[in-house]
């Protein structure tokens, strides 16, 4: 019966949006306020790829509810493949991404192991803890380049080096590649049973364990591709900047974005981290361009100020201010039909 | 061995202030089952304080802590007021993320008036003064800190276990709902937590500048190991926390001297881990 | 109801998308082209730790503008006592912030190039800033002027529109053991042992790198090498570690508040070294200096500018008015007049190509010799790679709170205080 259902969900109506959606992306770089203007394409750019890293943290962090603030060591894993293969081996990136993503799905099932066993907030500082001794081991591993990071060459640009010098429609096309990927396979998920499985295991783990449902490995499972997700965000980070050191990818901060997107468009769905990286990263790249060039960090002032409202008045994120303005339109509606 | 001692004393010294710090985190994680991001940044204001009545009345940071610990007590009610009670009852993360928004606003208002340039007092009575024990040297700043570590942690202890006010604390903290219905105010009860939450943080931040240059990013660092030591000592549990600082301030000295000062804080957060897989609630936790 | 759901949600984030696109007006270059004017980028870390530096390095460039686009008779440098250049152009800045972060740095690079239309960018203090960010000029071929980084990798990248004034860590390195030699001949130091701390950062660990190096090959031995981590709650581990490996000197690349924690915990354990020599910032800040106070005194350092220099720079006295009245006060310091000079070299190079055509103005850069008042020594000569041959620091010693000139000799005007002072003796 379950299985029936689940079979009825796998393509609803709602799908349809998405992809007329997506058609709308494919066809930005055409539009002629935007070809003109790469900061915009920046600005694009950063939000997909913000959007694509918090729906990874999503599938671990709202899906299964194990909230893990230690993400950047995946996305810094998969930054530090692509750059070792161009910088260090001096190859295209493709293997290193792939090399990488592994490599970061390993490391998160390694880890995430023993920390699975902590509830609530000592998950939360464990894995606190995890960036901090990553982000500072990279910090003196030479092989990895150490504190003085790796920096590209400058290199034929194109497909096979993922790399392009003076257009960003090259990065704006991969960013999207990347973003269908993850949100086609959250939204998979979602009507998949593992995706009842992950959601059942943040309702109670207890309750799940009595269904049948084998909390640990799903909460593994989900972790890894969580992780290999991440690493492949961060692998486009790389290739975007021509440079990785440690505190450019793993660093507390960068784990905080990651939170912060999700939260604040709404965890555990699948347009949250769309809509929150559609909101932060505007206002985050904006603010910086208006007011950063006075000092004083007026831009982070104001960046801080906004998060603490956004978050106070509305402690589901963006998609209950939608679900509020639903309500209300619907109790319009009803009241019409009265 | 004379130098293995004197590294022992210079981690336990820095241990306590650690202590101190968490010991007000913990207070506020404890009873609300909030984590303010901005601890951190409520040391640096604090530091800050004690920095300008030092600079502008000449006052001592050894007198001017006790302002510091009142300013941020009025400072932590006010977040209290004006952030936190917003977010009770949602989600944990939602306070997190609100506070680390506040740490953003904290440290940037602070560049803004302030310039980011580093603040040191030199003329105070305690700086650079030392003790000489046998070979070993004991730095009167950083033994007064620690002093006053311990009587602020003792107090806030005996406080919470010994008083009314504590028992309807820890009423507050077990269920709030119950403690309402035998007439405990806990809307009082949060603010005034959170008020003492920051005055112990306020104390700390005002002794250190003694020995420690002011700065916009002074706090950042203590903030973190305030939330290992909370998180490693167990929820809530002051003793805990006081004795995870210990732990944390002397395995910090020690690694730092024995393994190589790169890897210090390596060895900090890995001690967490190890303490948390051992005893997944913490030292004093249950 | 899933469908309605659906479709509003979808709306709200194609409105927000579309938001980003048409609905903010910022990012269009405005039409200033008739005017007279060239825009000049600037790319310093305005927030973040090494904010203080940042902020003092934009000062020095809108104090260069200032001389440039005013005239100012008594000022001795060039371009002074005319208003503009090529008749009447001028020069408008445009300041972003990096942060600190390479990305950040990246981006807005880019956007200084792409949608303010700026025809050269200075910056960006840090190494790792001014590394992503140079490469986005280089590319574009676009000049990329970068005052005050020190890693000797900048220059070595062969790039053709990447210009830097401040010496080396490398050439930094060589001076500094050129010092222990002469200590050694002159004075019978007998110097053989050398520790290196630095914070662990690209800065830090390069300068480190060079440190050790020429230290190996004037035959001294490395006793002990500690990089730490920056914005540290102490240094006691680090200290203690260089109080037991006892080296005679010690060769350092901290920062602002660690350079004094470092001073405070080394007064505090009651050991210092025979002789101590910095890298650029910390110890070049006057600030840290004059604060410090007597506990400063007898570290050494290299300095390429410091008001007690004035015999030496006469013309910089009345540059420095104008930057310290945008710094509260605060005079010059090696790293920030690095980046006036880039400004002003910048504005002759176009001055004497006659036009903004960049590849022009990079090659005039190179093939001259330029008139450098503010520089020590005076000239600024670009070798192929971009780094100015003629850059000269002297190694200086604090002094009663002033920076003496001690190496080399023909430079110098007082006598090394060697080994540092007891604690207890000052």
């Amino acid at each position: 019966m379950v299985g029936r259902s689940v079979e009825l969900k796998t393509f609803s109506s709602r799908d349809i949006a998405w992809l007329a959606f997506l058609a709308l992306l494919v066809a930005v770089p055409f539009i002629p306020a935007i070809a003109a203007n790469s900061f915009r394409l920046h600005v694009l750019i950063l939000i997909l790829l913000f959007a694509s890293m918090s729906q990874a943290w999503n599938i671990i962090g709202g899906y299964c509810g194990q909230v893990s603030f230690g993400h950047s060591v995946f996305f810094g894993i998969g930054a530090y493949g692509a750059g070792m293969a161009v910088v260090t081996y001096g190859m295209v990136p493709w293997p290193g991404i792939v090399v990488g993503m592994i490599l970061a799905a390993v490391v998160a099932v390694i880890i995430s192991y023993p920390c699975f066993k902590l509830s609530g907030h000592y998950f939360a500082i464990a894995t606190f803890a995890i960036v901090e001794i990553f982000n500072r081991v990279f910090l003196v591993w030479d092989w990895v380049g150490g504190a003085l990071g790796l920096d590209y060459p400058i290199i034929k640009e194109g497909i096979g080096n993922l790399m392009w010098h003076q257009s960003k429609v090259g990065y704006y096309y991969i960013a999207l590649v990347i973003f269908v990927i993850i949100f086609g396979m959250v939204r998979w998920l979602e009507g998949h049973r593992f995706g009842y499985y992950m959601r059942a295991v943040r309702e109670g783990q207890e309750t799940a364990e009595s269904l049948g449902v084998n909390s640990t490995a799903v909460k593994l499972i989900a972790m890894a591709l969580s992780a290999a997700m991440a690493a492949l965000c961060g692998s486009f980070f790389v290739q975007y900047n021509l440079r990785v050191d440690p505190p450019m990818v793993m660093s507390l901060d960068m784990s905080m974005k990651f939170v912060l997107i999700t939260i604040l468009g709404g965890a555990g769905t699948l347009v949250g981290p769309l809509l929150g990286a559609s909101v932060l990263i505007p206002l985050q790249e904006y603010s910086r361009a208006i007011w950063g060039g006075l000092g004083g960090g007026v831009d982070l002032i104001i960046f801080g100020i906004l998060i603490i409202l956004m978050v106070v008045k509305q402690p589901d994120g963006l998609i209950g201010i939608i679900r509020d303005v639903r309500r209300w339109l619907s109790k319009k509606r009803t009241k019409e039909e009265l | 061995m004379e130098t293995f001692i004197q590294v022992l004393i210079d981690g336990m010294l820095s241990g306590m202030v650690y202590a101190l710090v968490a010991a007000g985190l913990c207070l506020i994680w404890g009873v609300m089952d909030v984590i303010n991001f901005a601890h951190g940044e409520y040391l640096m204001v604090a530091m800050y304080v004690s920095y300008w009545l030092g600079f502008l009345a000449n006052v001592d940071p050894v007198v001017s802590t006790v302002a510091a610990g009142a300013f941020i007590f009025m400072i932590g009610a006010l977040t209290y007021k004006l952030i936190i009670r917003f977010t009770i009852g949602k989600p944990g993360l939602v306070a997190l993320l609100a506070t680390f928004g506040l740490a953003i606003f904290l440290k940037n208002l602070c560049m803004n008036q302030f310039s980011p340039n580093f603040r040191i007092m030199s003329d105070t009575w305690l700086s650079g003064k030392t003790l000489h024990v046998g070979g070993l040297i004991i730095a009167l700043p950083q033994l007064t800190a620690a002093v006053l570590a311990l009587i602020v942690v003792g107090l806030l202890y005996l406080l919470v276990n010994s008083t009314k006010f504590g028992w309807a604390i820890q009423a507050t903290a077990m269920d709030r709902e119950a403690a309402e219905l035998v007439g405990i105010n806990t809307e009082r009860i949060y603010i005034l937590v959170f008020g003492i939450g920051g005055a112990c943080v306020g104390v700390a931040g005002g002794i250190m500048p003694s020995y420690l240059a002011v700065h916009p990013e002074v706090g950042s660092m203590f903030g973190l190991i305030a939330f290992i030591c909370v998180a490693m000592g167990g929820f809530g549990s002051i003793p805990g926390a006081f004795i995870s600082g210990l732990l944390v301030g002397v395995v910090e000295a020690l690694a730092g001297f024995y393994i190589a000062p790169v890897f210090k804080y390596v060895a900090v957060f890995g001690l967490y881990l190890a303490v948390i897989f051992l005893r997944p609630k913490g030292i004093f936790g249950w | 109801m899933f469908y309605r759901f659906s479709r509003l949600m979808s709306l709200v984030a194609c409105m927000g998308l579309l938001c980003v696109l048409f609905g903010f007006g910022y990012g269009t270059t405005p039409a200033m082209a008739q005017e007279k004017v060239i825009k000049i980028g600037t790319i310093f870390p305005l927030t973040g730790p090494v904010a203080t530096a940042g902020q003092r390095c934009q000062a020095a460039v809108q104090t260069a503008v200032e001389i440039i686009n005013n005239k100012h008779p008594e000022i001795k440098t060039p371009l002074a006592d005319q208003e503009g250049i090529l008749d009447g152009y001028k020069f408008v800045l445009v300041h972003a912030d990096s942060q600190g972060k390479p990305d950040v740095g990246k981006a807005e690079a880019e956007r200084l190039f792409n949608q303010e239309g700026v025809w050269a960018i200075i910056g960006s203090y840090n190494s790792a800033v001014s590394k992503p960010a140079s490469l986005v000029a280089e590319r574009m071929k676009r000049i990329f002027m970068c005052g005050a980084s020190s890693s000797a990798a900048l220059t070595q990248r062969d790039m053709n529109f990447f210009f830097r004034l401040a010496p080396t860590d490398e050439t930094e390195s060589v001076e500094f053991v050129e010092v222990l030699k002469w200590l050694n001949a002159k004075k019978d130091a007998n110097i053989k042992t050398v520790g290196v701390i630095y914070e662990n950062s690209e800065f830090g660990k390069h300068a480190a790198g060079e440190a050790k190096k020429a230290s190996e090959a004037a035959g001294l031995k490395i006793v002990c090498d500690i990089p730490f981590s920056p914005g540290a709650t102490n240094l006691n581990s680090e200290v203690q570690t260089l109080k037991n490996a006892n080296p005679d000197a010690v060769l350092a690349a901290l920062l602002g508040a660690d350079y004094s924690l470092w001073i405070r915990t080394m007064k505090q354990m009651a050991w210092a070294p025979k002789i101590a020599i910095s890298y650029c910032s910390g110890y070049q800040d006057p600030v840290i200096a004059k604060q410090l106070g007597p506990d400063a005194d007898f570290f050494m350092g290299s300095t390429a500018y410091s008001p007690q220099f004035a015999s030496l720079m006469p013309a910089v006295a009345d540059v420095e008015k104008i930057f310290k009245e945008k710094t509260g006060g605060v005079p010059f310091d090696g790293d920030s007049i690095q980046e006036a000079v880039a400004m002003l070299v910048l504005a002759q190079a176009i001055q004497k190509a006659g036009g903004l055509d960049p590849e022009k103005v990079a090659e005039t850069l190179h093939n001259n010799t330029w008139d450098s008042p503010l520089s020590l020594g005076g000239k600024v000569a670009f070798a192929k790679g971009g780094q100015n041959v003629k850059a000269h620091s002297v190694v200086t010693q604090l002094q009663g709170g002033e920076y003496k000139r001690i190496f080399p000799e023909d430079m110098a005007d007082t006598q090394i205080v060697f080994p540092i002072k007891p604690w207890n003796q000052r």
